[in-house]
């Protein structure tokens, strides 16, 4: 494999120039660098894979190379030339489109507008919207969007909107594309018209970076294929002369030769617990176009995890069960009776209790302090055995709160200075905590944890497993959704495994391994 | 696009002037006998260029104040012997470099627009006082006042003239112009807009500078129809504006802005305004239903856009 690094190396003048030469590339965040000098090189009519786990700096350096950000330190050459962009505007001059895996489209703006948007085509001030109509046409069509080019944006599926988003940068003149997971939200049609377009481009002589999830996208899509591991490039290769399982493996490093994290003690499950009807159980659950026929269940007691890909549909999943969602057809089962949860505050009734994935946004009140935030919602009065209650106007004592908030805050190990601490001081692992601390006070008897660590440092990681175990060790059902598998192998002692809203495997985690479960996700 | 988003305010127009005439057959000429249409064209300029402003999802709430000091300067510059154009190119100026001062203090200290305006419009307010030592200057200018109120082709007042060139110049800049879609696209989602490359300090400058603008065109139009000027000009007017604008159906939520339905809305105001005195309805009750017609205005906007059912109205 190292011999084949060298390959970036060739001198220019070889039979397939080089559109973009990256050098060196390092960035730091924080004082943490996150790139360790990284190369990359992209052939003018390629397409090359970026792969690597969540975290590995893929991001980083496509904002590096699309001028988000600017490198410490580091070379960026375009066509042989060396190039400084100072905001994506620059890049884009040059000749660097970008599809950004978020949407970046205006709303309010129409199909057009949007395309445009920045760059429009103007003779003596006035934009030219007949010839940008004409340029459009040809490209909306290839992508398959048959609709009024006046048509808001905000109006369309999001689905028809990351088409715009694709429309948007490849109109024009431009010699490398960044793809930034550009299919997450796309149907399989819609993916292969798009394949067709890139395939176009690549014959075109464009040179095309790739990043996605999918892994069998980039063996059906990629000449090469670059892989990214903790800021450091592990290999780069041709896509014919690789396999899946060596890209897995420069994906995971060490720890796919590991063995499976069969040897951790991992408190088995108290049989009272289990002869029970199941705390969590899903029939052939479907949800507009992103679930479908997802069947589950979950012990009382047990621990079981939720692997997918982004786009997978794994936190839609939490957040229909939790009433987030609008389910459209199945039956959701707690604690053995049918439930209908069109709203959370149903699910509350039911004793299911969520931890969002975006802990900042719909998890805390960044401008409450510590106390306030675990105490929302804790009725002194409410007995565990039965559904909470409104608690309407019905006074709290101070003391109550304070007791139930102080007892929490030994019990997980809530790191404050005091209950007065606003919760946006704590660190990330604290903030989780006083979550964690939210829901006991709850009594759940069914816990959905989305991305439970996210943000959070490796010491107190531990600490939150050890918590969710506690919570476990009570007789609490568990649905543990994560992006990360070492996190899911850990904790859990099923997974069930999602793809593109369905339900493709049920995994024992005694003996099974990161790459394994890897593969079911990729497809 | 556009004449279905101008709908509600074209029928309700139509069934306003149907009402009155029916009422009263007076009402139509009335309309201009007693200078309604003189102040209908001026508000519907200060109107135009707060569709910009609530378009970009920004408020400016010094557009009285504007109007109050651009014909103070211009009278007392007049007073002082200076040649008509120049006062009115230099009153203009004046209303563009607020405007563009406005802009300064949201792009340079990085205030939210309503607070920034809120302060330079009380600013504003004390310098006309000190100039004027809170008195009247009275403009002694027959020709100043024969640009606004003097007839065009018979009997339309110049004002209305003054008010179309306005209308056809912004509808210009927002719709032909990439700037007028760049303000549009900071309004609808500015984290986009900058995606997009757009530069957000020098629109945010060119769309306040531009209010500016029309607030001192307006200032002028009124110190030159009432042929003197003192700080109550303009005083309220950032109200009418951010009405007509609203009850022309572009949303607070910014992202689009309709210049037509903001006429529309002016000219429906106004004609209420004169039907209801002409009804001998006291002209005490005018705020209240003016009131209401915002009311039901914000009520049709959020119902346009599905925040009502959340129990919400953000704004």
């Amino acid at each position: 494999m190292a011999g084949l690094v060298n390959d970036v190396d060739k001198p220019a003048g070889d039979a397939s120039p080089a559109a973009m030469r990256a050098t060196g590339m390092r960035k730091q965040f924080d004082g943490v660098e996150v790139l360790h000098g990284v190369d990359l090189e992209l052939r003018a009519g390629e397409v090359h894979a970026l792969l690597g786990e969540n975290g590995a700096g893929k991001s980083t350096i496509i904002n590096l190379l699309s001028g988000r950000l600017r490198p410490d330190n580091g070379h960026i050459e375009l066509l042989g030339q060396p190039v400084s962009f100072r905001n994506p505007m620059s890049a884009r001059r040059a000749g660097v489109s970008v599809i950004a895996q978020e949407l970046e489209v205006v709303p309010t703006l129409t199909i057009v507008e949007n395309i445009f948007l920045g760059a429009e085509p103007t003779s003596y001030g006035l934009i030219r919207w007949v010839e940008a109509r004409r340029q459009v046409i040809a490209v909306l069509q290839e992508l398959g969007v048959a609709t009024d080019l006046n048509r808001i944006v905000g109006t369309m599926s999001v689905a028809d909107q990351q088409l715009v988003e694709i429309a948007k940068a490849i109109v024009g003149r431009f010699r490398v594309l960044i793809m930034d997971e550009p299919t997450s939200a796309l149907n399989l049609a819609e993916t292969e018209r798009l394949f067709k377009i890139v395939r176009r481009l690549r014959a075109d002589g464009v040179a095309v970076l790739y990043v996605s999830h999918r892994l069998w996208e980039v063996f059906d899509l990629a000449d090469r294929v670059t892989v990214l591991r903790d800021g450091t490039r592990i290999m780069t290769d041709e896509v014919a002369r690789t396999d899946l399982d060596t890209v897995i493996g420069a994906m995971l490093g060490s720890k796919s030769s590991l063995a499976p994290h069969a040897h951790l003690p991992r408190p088995a499950v108290p049989a009272a617990m289990t002869q029970g009807p199941p705390a969590l159980q899903l029939e052939a659950v479907s949800c507009a176009d992103v679930l479908r026929d997802i069947c589950l269940s979950v012990c009382p007691g047990e621990v079981v995890g939720l692997a997918g890909v982004l786009g997978s549909g794994r936190t839609e999943l939490t957040e229909a069960i939790y009433g987030l969602r609008n389910i459209d057809a199945g039956t959701v089962w707690l604690n053995g009776v049918v439930a209908a949860t069109s709203e959370p505050k149903q699910a509350l009734c039911h004793s299911v209790f969520l931890l969002p994935e975006d802990r900042k946004l719909e998890g805390i009140f960044g401008h409450l302090d510590v106390r306030e935030n675990v105490i929302l919602g804790y009725d002194p009065a409410h007995n565990p055995e039965t559904p909470p209650r409104e608690r309407g106007l019905r006074p709290i004592s101070f003391a109550a709160e304070r007791t139930a908030f102080d007892q929490m805050r030994a019990a997980l190990g809530i790191r404050c200075s005091g209950p007065g601490d606003r919760i946006t001081s704590l660190s990330g692992g604290n903030q989780q905590k006083a979550l964690f601390a939210r829901a006991a006070l709850a009594h759940p008897r069914v816990l959905l944890l989305s991305e439970p660590t996210r943000g959070v440092d490796v010491g107190a990681k531990e600490e939150i497993y050890a918590a969710i175990e506690g919570f476990a060790a009570r007789g609490i059902a568990i649905l543990v959704s994560s992006s990360e598998l070492s996190e899911l192998l850990r904790l859990a002692s099923r997974i069930y495994v999602l793809r593109a809203g369905r339900l493709v495997a049920e995994v024992a985690t005694a003996g099974a391994s990161e790459g394994d479960i890897l593969k079911l996700m990729a497809g | 696009m556009l004449a279905a988003d101008s709908a509600a305010s074209v029928i309700a127009l139509i069934a306003v002037f149907v009402i009155f005439t029916l009422l009263n057959p007076r009402f139509l000429t009335s309309l201009n006998i007693n200078g309604v249409v003189v102040s209908t064209s001026i508000s519907t300029i200060t109107g135009l260029g707060m569709t910009l402003i609530i378009a970009m999802r920004a408020l400016d709430l010094s557009v009285g104040s504007i109007m109050g000091f651009s014909a103070i300067v211009a009278a007392q510059l007049l007073a002082a012997g200076l040649p008509l154009w120049l006062v009115i190119v230099l009153g203009l100026l004046i209303g563009a470099g607020l405007g563009l001062g406005n802009g300064l203090l949201i792009v340079l200290l990085g205030l939210p627009s309503f607070v920034a305006t809120l302060a330079s419009l009380s600013m504003i307010l004390g310098g006309e006082l000190l100039i004027t030592h809170g008195e009247t200057v009275t403009i002694h200018n027959a020709e100043f006042a024969r640009l606004v109120i003097g007839n065009v082709l018979g009997y339309i007042p110049a004002a209305v003239l003054i008010a179309l060139v306005v209308f056809a110049i912004i509808w210009t800049i927002f719709y032909r112009v990439p700037f007028g879609r760049h303000v549009a696209a900071i309004g609808g989602d500015i984290r986009a807009a900058i995606g997009a490359g757009i530069n957000v300090s020098r629109v945010t400058l060119g769309a306040f500078t531009l209010i500016g603008l029309c607030a001192g065109l307006s200032g002028l139009m009124t110190g030159a129809e009432l042929q003197n000027a003192d700080s109550t000009i303009g005083a309220g007017s950032e109200l009418t504006a951010i009405a007509v604008v609203v009850i022309g159906g572009t949303s607070l939520m910014g992202g689009r802005g309709n210049l037509f339905g903001t006429v529309c809305a002016a000219i429906l105001l106004a004609s209420i305004k004169a039907g209801l005195n002409i009804a001998n309805v006291s002209s005490l009750y005018e705020d209240l239903v003016f009131g209401s017609i915002l009311i039901i205005a914000l009520m049709v906007d959020g119902l346009r856009r599905g925040t009502r059912r959340k129990g919400m109205l953000v704004v």
